[in-house]
């Protein structure tokens, strides 16, 4: 499954240490755990 | 076609990165003054506590660009552009044409007008050089001041702190981070920072930097003098503007945009703390993020994307907690009440702001649990009438309420 990385502070959210649940699963309010931004600043990684 | 940014941080280098995505047949040159591919400006506070190496600050390094066919040009001033003929000139006196141009020149550090600030052991705060020079300096300073009580500030002082200097902040307000907390939680956040060690001066102005060649103490207006081996001074910035006056460009504050971040000139585009939107200069990195992807795409197809300004973020890391402030967080007014629950020693603050008996603002130190249902009320217009004097307490189930609001 894709990982995404917060372009703000680069923590990387990689389903595999979430239970599998995808980036975009994520319920709307979900804030980057390291710097606290929300969604809009990730982007999935290439 | 020729896509030129001026600039290589946040705001440059994601709208190289979107242009790319977007336009398969781009071609993309960054120019970049510092000699380094783009790093990430928070780290450069792990870097001075000699938390991380230099190596791990490059968020982006040489072969990211290159893996995307991005140009990557560092240690190269653009000395001006002509928005007119469509090019730009380099230090070197090398001419080059654009299609699309965006200036990403960001801001450097403001410091006020103060006896003292040339000498030697005064810094303040913004790229990887400033970082190596007060890492470097640090190892010999036994003491630190740091002007300014903004987030930069503090995490600054935090670092040097890290690195074993004692360390006053001195700040104007008379409380800390008056943006975005209130006197009652400011002095929780306080409590916090002087369990770390750190020293907190509020309500004072800096009068002077004392000492001989070097820098020895600062003296405040009051004539108080705090310890200063090392002054740094965390008092805001401005944008870099002079590449875009000397072009003629409409500028205030920062290069004027529109809402498709195009400056007065056609072709020319601006984005992050060099852009002023709607009268106002964000500087910091989620607004600048999303200028870059709404100039980068415009840049790509003109007219394509709008922006609508960036709603402040609501949660931000300070000093190792987590501060989240919603809706009207800070308001006065006899229609508003308000409900506070501080635990200075815990490090907690609660505070809800109540209109009507709905939760229209909160502030919340270190309550991320908290906070998400506090969201959920104020975004439901849940009347918590009911349960006024029992709402802050630490057993309230506050979840229970959403759940019997029904929808």
């Amino acid at each position: 499954m894709e990982k995404w990385e917060c372009l703000v502070c680069g923590y990387v959210y990689d389903p595999a240490e979430h239970e599998g649940v995808s980036f975009e699963d994520l319920p709307d309010d979900w804030s980057c755990p390291d710097c606290g931004v929300g969604k809009d600043m990730f982007e999935k990684m290439e | 076609m020729r896509y030129v940014i001026v600039g290589n941080g946040v705001a440059g280098v994601t709208a190289a990165q979107t242009i790319v995505r977007a336009d398969a047949d781009a071609e993309v040159r960054i120019y970049g003054e510092e000699p380094y591919p783009y790093y990430r400006r928070p780290l450069l506070w792990e870097f001075i506590a000699g938390q991380v190496e230099q190596e791990a600050l490059y968020f982006r390094p040489p072969e990211w660009y290159a893996g995307r066919g991005i140009q990557l040009h560092l240690g190269t001033q653009v000395t001006g552009f002509d928005p007119g003929a469509h090019w730009v000139t380099l230090a070197d006196g090398t001419q080059m044409t654009y299609d699309r141009l965006l200036l990403a020149t960001g801001a450097r550090p403001h410091i006020p007008r103060c006896e003292g600030t040339d000498k030697q052991g005064v810094f303040a705060l913004r790229t990887l050089d400033d970082a190596m020079a007060i890492k470097a300096y640090a190892q010999e300073a036994p003491t630190a001041a740091v002007i300014g009580g903004g987030l930069l500030g503090l995490e600054t002082a935090r670092a040097l702190r890290t690195a074993g200097l004692e360390v006053t902040v001195v700040e104007f307000f008379p409380y800390l981070l008056p943006r975005q907390l209130d006197e009652e939680g400011a002095a929780v956040l306080q409590a916090l920072l002087e369990a770390q060690g750190l020293q907190i001066v509020t309500g004072a102005t800096t009068g002077a930097v004392l000492g001989g060649a070097c820098a020895d103490c600062i003296q405040l207006q009051d004539d108080r003098i705090i310890a200063g081996d090392l002054v740094l001074f965390s008092t805001g910035v401005r944008s870099e503007v002079a590449l875009a006056q000397a072009a003629g460009l409409d500028v205030s504050r920062g290069v004027a945009v529109d809402s498709h971040l195009q400056t007065s000139a056609d072709d020319v585009y601006a984005a992050g703390d060099v852009a002023e939107f709607d009268g106002r200069v964000y500087g910091i990195i989620p607004p600048a993020i999303d200028q870059a992807r709404v100039a980068a795409a415009n840049m790509v197809e003109a007219g394509s994307t709008t922006y609508n300004g960036t709603l402040p973020a609501t949660t931000l890391k300070v000093a190792g907690a987590e501060l989240t402030t919603l809706g009207e967080g800070i308001v006065e007014g006899e229609e508003y009440a308000e409900l506070r629950h501080a635990d200075v020693a815990g490090g907690h603050y609660r505070k809800l702001v109540l209109h009507d008996g709905r939760v229209v603002g909160a502030i919340l130190l270190n309550d991320q649990q908290r906070a998400k249902s506090v969201r959920q009320l104020i975004e439901r217009g849940v009347d918590v009438s009911a349960h006024v004097d029992r709402l802050l307490d630490d057993d309230f189930d506050l979840q229970s309420l959403i759940s019997q609001s029904g929808s």
